[in-house]
């Protein structure tokens, strides 16, 4: 059943003629799932999420979350959803313990229930002995989780996660990705926008692919790199006579399709493990030596260029 | 109320951590109040501090005259209408006279010339002699005080010369009339109408019909200024976190929590109220301790602090709702609040200025305000400063909602 059901939401900012964020992006996402919005930076991801925020009104669409509208009922919103900005948003002069206080009771916490939650907040995020030090004095990584702790405090059905691990240590970001794959293990529905392709791949059960404010695809990975097919790509560089060589390749079992780029044979492989020793043997038959090559799975980086025309990273 | 509560104990305690903030909120204007205060004469009224004078009477006097013309001119300096304000000594010479001012014993000599009966009694309407004023250049104002005292007793000689000579002209060339009319003349100034056009007195600012009014410090009176115009920069700190909340991520934060955009804003105002009034009481504390002001009865200063407090609180806000920067609200912000100053009459104290200046002062919140702390100091009741508490209240409820309603479309 789905918690988030998202209809043809639009934002514009100063219509008509101003920048148009999101064009049109609708889906929804089931209970307990983690879904995520993969996009170059300015494709939208944070627009969406500040519209399901209720912290943006959409120009036109609306989204459900746990029932309720985000146009109409933002206050009943509010209430289920946990928002982790992308950038830190905590007060700095406060003590870890003082800003999880004050934003609990922001949530309509107090009294003993804040104290409690508090303190296993400070345990989830593991920093239950730093939790009297200002907030200033923290690394990257303690503020980040800091930050989504503030978000767990209220135990919320849905929690959004607008690119959490941007500009942190490996470590960090190591601890951020287990955390939200526990929170899940959990129970809790989480949309996560980001733009490394490894994280969605890696945490996500369903992905959107976003770009232009539009979304140009949306399913699992598996459905997703289905669009580009289920060939990896092989580059291989040789020591001499490369036409030679290419023309024996086509001849290889399991080898879809071969060209040549400048210095490079590029051929399409339905299984690379059993196709790149065929490679290798023949190349030895023909006397020539590989001097280099490169297997690329299937990806959403694939699927992406595939789709626009670019690269994710560009 | 609960979230309305923690969101201004929040920044109650982000104001309380931020030294500069309290330095420009409370020091300065004590400082300020206590320099200009000292500057004219110290706290305890307008009492301006004697000027010490130094008399070197050399008049020889006349053949005709009984007291010299200038014994009457040094009895004047010593009279004791002037005593508060000249400290006369005498001197032997002109040479010791002018010795006490170069030594900075003295502000001012005045010397009498020796032939200064002779010149004023008896020398024709062509005689000419000088009363010398010998003064130290940095004391401007005990020497206008000498300057104004002398010159007026030199014209009211001068009067009665021309009186004398006209009486002696009119008697066309009778020796016993002219006589007469000279004896006339001395008679004239020996009995008091020289000194008849002296005396001085001190006139402190009247509330309109209240015959009754205490004095005020002069003190008290630039402190309430400055208290008012701090006022304004210490709400305007405390609002500017809205600017700096929307910059960090917080105040979008706090739109996302199931809280009302009525209690994020409801805080906000509280923590800035709360702030000015904070800082209001401890001047009007600080002043009492330190400066001895009387501030006045405890419903009228209670009330015109709360106004006050409302007015800072609501033009804070509204600067804050108008500009888009913590840079821009600071800037703009500085330009308003010395604009209300100086038309409010803030850097002049709570005396009521007349004139263009107070029909100007009428129309700022803040010169309503210092014409209520004007009225309180002398003894005024909250009766009293009905108006000066109405009109600023109406100022800050005006204030308050334009910037609700801005704060509530650009946030919305």
């Amino acid at each position: 059943m789905s918690i988030v059901e998202v209809k043809e939401l639009r934002k514009q900012y100063d219509p008509p003629k101003g920048v148009l964020a999101v064009d049109g992006v609708s889906f929804d996402i089931a209970e307990g799932e983690i879904f995520s919005l993969l996009g170059p930076n300015g494709a939208g991801k944070s627009t969406t999420i500040s519209m399901l925020s209720c912290l943006l009104k959409p120009t036109d669409g609306d989204a459900m979350i746990a029932g309720n509208s985000i146009v109409h009922q933002s206050l009943a919103v509010k209430e289920t959803i946990g928002v982790v900005p992308q950038d830190i948003a905590l007060y700095p002069d406060m003590s870890a313990r003082e800003n999880l206080l004050f934003w609990g009771r922001m949530y309509g916490l107090s009294g003993d229930a804040l104290k409690k939650r508090v303190d296993e907040v400070l345990e989830l995020v593991m920093l239950v002995d730093r939790q009297k030090d200002r907030v200033e004095k923290f690394s990257g990584g303690m503020k980040r989780r800091v930050n989504i702790g503030v978000a767990l405090l209220h135990k919320p059905r849905v929690l959004y996660l607008d690119e959490p691990t941007v500009g942190i240590d490996p470590q960090s970001r190591r601890s951020i990705l287990d955390g939200i794959l526990a929170l899940r293990d959990q129970g809790m529905t989480i949309l996560y926008t980001t733009h490394y392709m490894a994280e969605a791949q890696e945490l996500s059960d369903r992905i959107a692919i976003v770009d232009h404010g539009k979304m140009i695809a949306n399913g699992t990975h598996e459905e997703l790199v289905k669009i580009v097919g289920e060939e990896a790509r092989v580059e291989a560089r040789v020591d001499r006579d490369l036409a030679g060589v290419a023309e024996r390749w086509r001849e290889v079992e399991g080898v879809v399709k071969v060209d040549r780029e400048e210095d490079d044979v590029v051929l399409l492989a339905r299984d690379p493990n059993e196709v790149l020793p065929r490679l290798f043997e023949s190349a030895a038959a023909a006397g020539v030596r590989i001097t280099e090559i490169n297997v690329t799975e299937p990806n959403l980086e694939m699927v992406f260029l595939h789709l626009t025309g670019r690269a994710l990273r560009d | 109320m609960t979230k309305i509560i923690a969101i201004a104990w929040k920044d109650l305690r982000s104001t309380a951590r931020n030294v500069p903030a309290l330095v420009m909120m409370l020091l300065a204007p004590l400082a300020l109040a206590a320099l200009l205060g000292f500057a004219f004469g110290g706290g305890g009224g307008f009492d301006i501090a004697a000027t010490k004078v130094t008399v070197a009477n050399e008049d020889e006097g006349s053949p005709s005259s009984i007291v010299t013309a200038g014994c009457v001119v040094a009895g004047i300096l010593e009279s004791p209408d002037l005593k508060d304000v000249l400290e006369v000594t005498r001197k032997s010479s002109a040479e010791a006279a002018r010795t006490a001012v170069d030594d900075g014993k003295a502000a001012v000599a005045v010397i009498i010339p020796a032939d200064f009966s002779a010149v004023v009694y008896g020398g024709g309407t062509t005689a000419r002699t000088q009363v010398e004023l010998y003064e130290n250049p940095t004391q401007e104002v005990g020497g206008s005080i000498v300057e104004g005292v002398v010159g007026q007793a030199l014209l009211e000689f001068n009067g009665a010369r021309a009186a004398a000579a006209g009486a002696v002209a009119l008697s066309g060339g009778d020796r016993e009339a002219a006589l007469a009319a000279a004896k006339a003349a001395e008679q004239f100034t020996r009995s008091g109408g020289v000194t008849a056009g002296l005396q001085i007195s001190q006139r402190p600012p009247q509330l309109p019909g209240d015959k009754s009014a205490q004095d005020i410090s002069i003190t008290g009176s630039i402190l309430a200024g400055m208290m008012v115009f701090f006022m304004f920069f210490g709400a305007a700190n405390v609002a500017r976190t809205i600017l700096d909340e929307d910059r960090a991520g917080t105040l979008p934060r706090l739109f996302t929590t199931p809280t009302s955009y009525g209690a994020i804003l409801g805080g906000k105002f509280t923590s800035v109220f709360v702030t000015v009034t904070i800082q209001a009481v401890v001047l009007l504390v600080a002043g009492r301790l330190i400066f001895g002001i009387e501030w006045g009865r405890m419903d009228a200063v209670v009330l015109l602090t709360l106004v006050a407090a409302g007015v800072s609180s609501g033009l804070a806000l509204l600067v804050i709702s108008l500009t888009r920067t913590p840079a821009q609200a600071g800037a703009i912000g500085a330009g308003v609040y010395l604009v209300l100053a100086l038309a409010g009459g803030n850097f002049t104290g709570t005396a009521q200025a007349g004139g263009a200046f107070g029909i100007v002062q009428k129309f700022t919140p803040n010169g309503w305000l210092l014409q209520g702390w004007d009225t309180t100091m002398r003894g005024g009741g909250s009766g009293d400063i009905r108006w000066q508490l109405l009109v600023p209240l109406g100022f800050a409820v005006a204030f308050f909602f334009f910037a609700v309603l801005r704060i509530r479309r650009r946030f919305a």
